[in-house]
């Protein structure tokens, strides 16, 4: 069995003030298109930098491809693009000669590298700028570079830490385009990003991760299952306060407007069920909209609720370490891990 | 896959050829400051003052100069380069392209020091040829006495040096931090190491405290390859500096696996 393409146990990092990663346990299966969401300071760039060696754990494992991050971290880092948040590109030589460079250090002899870097250049729109340095390149321009310096090593497992940030939206979704195809061709990637909607639409499987730690994992479908969403019905004769509903998994009923507002869980499955009920309650039904949760409403519950969890914790048991908020994973994800 | 490339694969030349670029392809910031340099120095101290200054050891002050004017040029230069271009890609994180690449620790030290050294040597030819230049000038030109001690002093004391400027890049926090590793440490080791004068003319204990400065060696065995004429065994100060030079080769690899000054 092919061994998955990032796999870490109990991962810590740990700094002379403060807990970057607190056992932060992840699988990444070969192939997937994994997103790694949180909010600032969650732990997410220490996570990658871990995999790529700039930064060295604590305590845990660690490996990609099934290669240990610093035993084996040649094998490791030949298997790995990365696309960094910072722009760490080396300003003394033009563009092109940085990405013959970069295939170089991954052992590509200098004519395939010219070749690679100049296709790289192509693939991310930039080719007529090769011999501009990098200063020189607008902003759009650099973060297109980041991906192509991610690209010119033909990574098994390419690492993208925020690379549509402050780009617009065209970039955005060339950029997209460009990493769907190498997902689409095998390429197995890890993506963080802020933009909710950008997991949403590229990402297999999501995790949340806060505070250092995995508050769940699951696809982005499944997550917003668990969100609330809220069903506006119309009636012909509204009345003066909202009827009963009972109906599982119903949270609220009220009136606004004379509209119905329900919100439930897993609400388009159960509007069928909904209209059927107020038919036999004596309201007729004129119009229905169904708006669902979004999984940036489910990642603010589930962020809020591991912080308020995590805080109540920590007051009772005086230490940081503190079971998981999360439900559990699907296959390939380990439970949650306290310290 | 590369990894199963040697240390000296195609990474390895990649780095090599991109370090040495780097300072080729600016030779107005690289190679024309030590030139000026020396030309002031061999007009100043061997032409206007040398005049002045009996011979030392049977050679005009200005020939005896010659080789302490081409290892300071040479071993700073070397120490320079190794430091700055580690720190600097440090400082912008670019070194970032090589760390995450599947480099061994030893192939990236070996390409800054050879690379850096390489720099050393080139300086020192220029230099020389400054020197050739005004001996050929003012008063004879002069050949090389001993070319095989010459090579081999010259090739380990750029790599030491070089060496030493890798721990420097590794340790500097800020630019601040080269300027001092440059200004307070090297420059007067190598005034105090038999640049500018012969051991013989100082007074115990300044003698004997002087055979403590590395640099005395260096000096001395370079001067022995150029002239022939040498303080100390020259066998010997090549057999301490080549140790040294490996002992701080090996420290070099041993941070870089540690990480000093490179990952969190």
């Amino acid at each position: 069995m092919a061994p998955p393409a990032i796999h870490t146990r109990d991962l810590v990092k740990e700094y002379a003030d403060v807990t970057a990663l607190r056992g932060l346990s992840l699988t990444v299966e070969q192939g997937e298109f994994f997103g790694l969401l949180g909010p600032n300071g969650a732990g997410k760039t220490t996570f990658i930098n871990v995999l790529v060696g700039l930064v060295r754990k604590t305590a845990g494992e660690a490996t990609v491809f099934g290669h240990d991050v610093e035993r084996d971290y040649r094998e490791a880092r030949d298997a790995i693009g990365l696309a960094p948040q910072e722009f760490n590109v080396d300003r003394f030589f033009p563009i092109r000669e940085v990405l013959e460079h970069k295939a170089g250090y991954h052992g590509i002899p200098a004519a395939e590298a010219r070749r690679r870097a100049d296709e790289a250049l192509k693939t991310v729109g930039i080719y007529d700028k090769r011999d501009t340095r990098f200063d020189w390149l607008s902003g759009g321009m650099k973060r297109r570079f980041m991906l192509a310096r991610a690209l010119v090593s033909d990574p098994d497992l390419l690492i993208l830490d925020e690379p549509t940030a402050g780009v617009d939206v065209q970039l955005r979704h060339d950029l997209w385009e460009i990493i769907n195809r190498m997902n689409d061709a095998g390429t197995t990637i890890l993506l963080t990003t802020h933009y909710i909607e950008e997991a949403e639409r590229l990402c297999d499987r999501v995790a949340i991760v806060d505070e250092g730690r995995k508050v769940e994992v699951a696809s982005p479908g499944d997550l917003m299952d668990r969100g609330t969403d809220t069903i506006t019905l119309g009636l012909r004769n509204p009345p003066a306060t909202p009827p009963e509903v009972n109906l599982g998994g119903v949270t609220d009923v009220s009136l606004t407007d004379g509209r119905l507002l329900v919100t439930a869980a897993r609400g388009s499955a159960l509007v069928p069920d909904l209209i059927r009920e107020l038919d036999e309650r004596g309201f007729e039904v004129t119009d229905v909209d169904i708006e669902r949760a979004s999984l940036e409403e489910v990642f603010v519950d589930m962020t809020r609720s591991e912080r308020a969890g995590g805080r109540r914790d920590e007051s009772e048991d005086g230490e940081v370490g503190r079971a998981a908020a999360g439900t559990g994973g699907d296959a390939g994800t380990d439970v949650e891990v306290s310290r | 896959m590369s990894t199963s490339g040697s240390v000296l694969g195609v990474g390895f030349r990649t780095l090599l050829r991109r370090e040495i670029l780097r300072y080729v392809r600016r030779p107005r910031n690289t190679f024309l400051p030590p030139m000026i340099t020396n030309v002031l120095y061999f007009a100043v101290f061997g032409i206007v003052l040398g005049g002045r200054i009996d011979r030392i050891a049977g050679f005009r002050y200005i020939v005896f100069i010659l080789p302490g004017l081409v290892v300071l040029g040479a071993i700073s230069n070397a120490f320079e380069n190794a430091s700055f271009s580690i720190f600097h890609g440090r400082w912008n994180e670019y070194i970032h392209e090589a760390l995450t690449s599947p480099l061994s620790y030893t192939s990236m030290v070996l390409a800054y020091i050879a690379a850096s050294a390489l720099r050393g040597i080139l300086v020192g030819i220029i230099i020389a040829g400054v020197g050739f230049v005004f001996l050929t000038a003012t008063v004879a030109p002069i050949g090389v006495a001993r070319p095989g001690y010459l090579v081999a002093f010259g090739l380990v004391i750029t790599v030491l040096f070089a060496s030493f400027g890798v721990v420097g890049g590794l340790w500097a926090r800020d630019f601040d931090y080269l300027t001092v590793m440059n200004q307070f440490i090297i420059r007067p080791l190598v005034f105090f190491g038999g640049v500018f004068y012969s051991l013989d003319v100082l007074p115990e204990p300044y003698r004997t405290l002087s055979l403590l400065n590395p640099m005395v060696y260096m000096v001395d065995g370079v001067r022995y390859g150029f002239l022939g004429y040498a303080d100390i065994d020259p066998n010997l100060s090549l057999a301490v500096l080549s140790g040294l030079a490996a002992a701080v080769v090996a420290l070099d690899v041993a941070l870089f696996r540690r990480g000093y000054g490179l990952v969190d």
